[in-house]
């Protein structure tokens, strides 16, 4: 009886103080839905698990400068040595080192940004993002080489509405694709995609859902290529959160967890994560000074050495020792 | 009876150089589209770098020249 009866105004004077704070709740409780927020844009929904458990884990190293000539443009420079994993045959990864000079021109204005980097090789790397209108904005994306049949380049076109973000992106290849996130509740949002790979003849549709709060985010996404994700991050302290992934591929029946943390301090950023896979993994990334950081990134990697099945022979080569990968430092300097 | 063999044969003809023609048509925008694309991937990849470079001097405060070369 008395949930039908609409609650008294907060205004009311006669109203006494516990009854006031009982409609004060009830005012916020009561959600609005037709002011919701707007969602993270679709291929961001990951966003938060991605940075805990998937640092830019590099080998070699590589020295950065950037000089800025003004609020807008910068150039940048960068020297790279270590190696590189080339694809081969054979299980084993091969790996040669290579050196190279890379170029870099940003332009970064509110509405217009623009960013090219050129090695050495030829390989160009550009970024293109303009907001067309205030909802309607337009990325461009492209890897060019010399080489015939293996540059790419992709175009999408982002919508935002009210609580609502739709995406539609265009490929070299005949790949057209496109997303839909809509905010269901102020915490929950609910979102679709679809694509078209005309070359590889492949085509898909996918899934994803994420609830996030104050202190929690956990995001779904499932699609039909097989691949199903799930990831949940809890932000412990103004410093500190943990996350955790799961990835389970239906139709090769691969499955990965892992699990992360991420510390914020005032002069460092420090990451690390492991695996299912027997893989740790960690990422520092320190100010020594204003405009010099300082980056260290180590990944450890334990082979199984069991074979996995009593029919088979033997493996020739049993790993028993862990195979140990170092990533020296990388250092970027901004001028 | 003749006739209507011949008007039936005329028919066939004209049907056929019609779809040959929407063929060679699409075919042709075809290879139009694709040497543009080319086009457009050697200017992209020759360009892109000088665009940039270009609308950021151009940007206000205007940066000098000599900024741009040297490295301090």
């Amino acid at each position: 009886m008395t949930g039908l009866v609409p609650p008294p105004p907060i205004s009311s004077s006669t109203s006494t103080a516990p009854a006031t704070t009982n409609t004060a709740k009830m005012e916020e409780e009561r959600v609005d839905y037709m002011n919701l927020p707007c969602p993270i844009p679709y291929e961001e929904i990951h966003r938060e698990a991605l940075m805990s458990l998937k640092p830019e884990l590099f080998e070699g190293m590589r020295f950065d400068f950037t000089k800025g000539l003004n609020q807008k443009f910068s150039l940048s420079h960068s020297v790279f040595m270590g190696p590189t994993e080339i694809p081969s045959q054979s299980s084993e990864t091969i790996k040669i080192p290579t050196a190279h000079y890379e170029f870099g021109a940003n332009f970064i204005d509110p509405k217009l940004m623009l960013f090219g980097r050129i090695l050495t090789d030829g390989r160009l790397n550009a970024r293109l993002k303009c907001d067309l209108t205030e909802n309607l904005a337009l990325k461009a994306n492209a890897q060019l080489t010399n080489e015939p049949h293996m540059s790419h380049g992709m175009v999408n076109f982002d919508y935002k509405g009210k609580d609502y973000r739709t995406q539609f992106q265009l490929g070299n290849g005949a790949l057209f694709g496109a997303n839909y996130i809509q905010s269901v509740t102020p915490h929950l949002s609910l979102g679709g995609e679809v694509f078209w790979a005309g070359q590889h003849r492949k085509s898909g549709i996918g899934y994803a859902a994420r609830y996030n709060t104050d202190k929690m985010v956990a995001t779904g996404q499932i699609a039909s290529t097989g691949m199903v994700a799930l990831s949940y991050v809890q932000k412990v302290s103004e410093k500190v959160s943990l996350a955790s992934d799961l990835m389970y591929n239906y139709m090769s029946r691969d499955v990965t967890a892992s699990f992360g943390y991420d510390y914020i301090l005032r002069q460092c950023h420090l990451r690390g994560k492991i695996d299912s896979n027997g893989c740790t993994a960690a990422f520092l990334e320190e100010r020594l000074n204003m405009g010099l950081n300082f980056i260290l990134s180590a990944e450890v990697r334990i082979n199984s050495c069991f074979p996995l099945s009593c029919n088979n022979p033997p493996p020739l080569r049993n790993k028993t020792s862990p195979n140990l990968l170092f990533y020296p430092a990388q250092l970027i300097s901004e001028h | 009876m003749a006739s209507r063999v011949a008007l039936k044969g005329k028919g066939k003809t004209t049907k056929g150089s019609k779809a040959s023609d929407d063929r060679s048509t699409a075919k042709c925008l075809k290879e139009w589209s694709t040497w543009t694309l080319k086009k457009a991937k050697v200017i992209a990849h020759y360009g892109f770098i000088p665009l940039v470079i270009v609308i950021g001097m151009n940007s206000e405060p205007k940066p000098q020249l000599s900024q741009l070369l040297s490295p301090v």
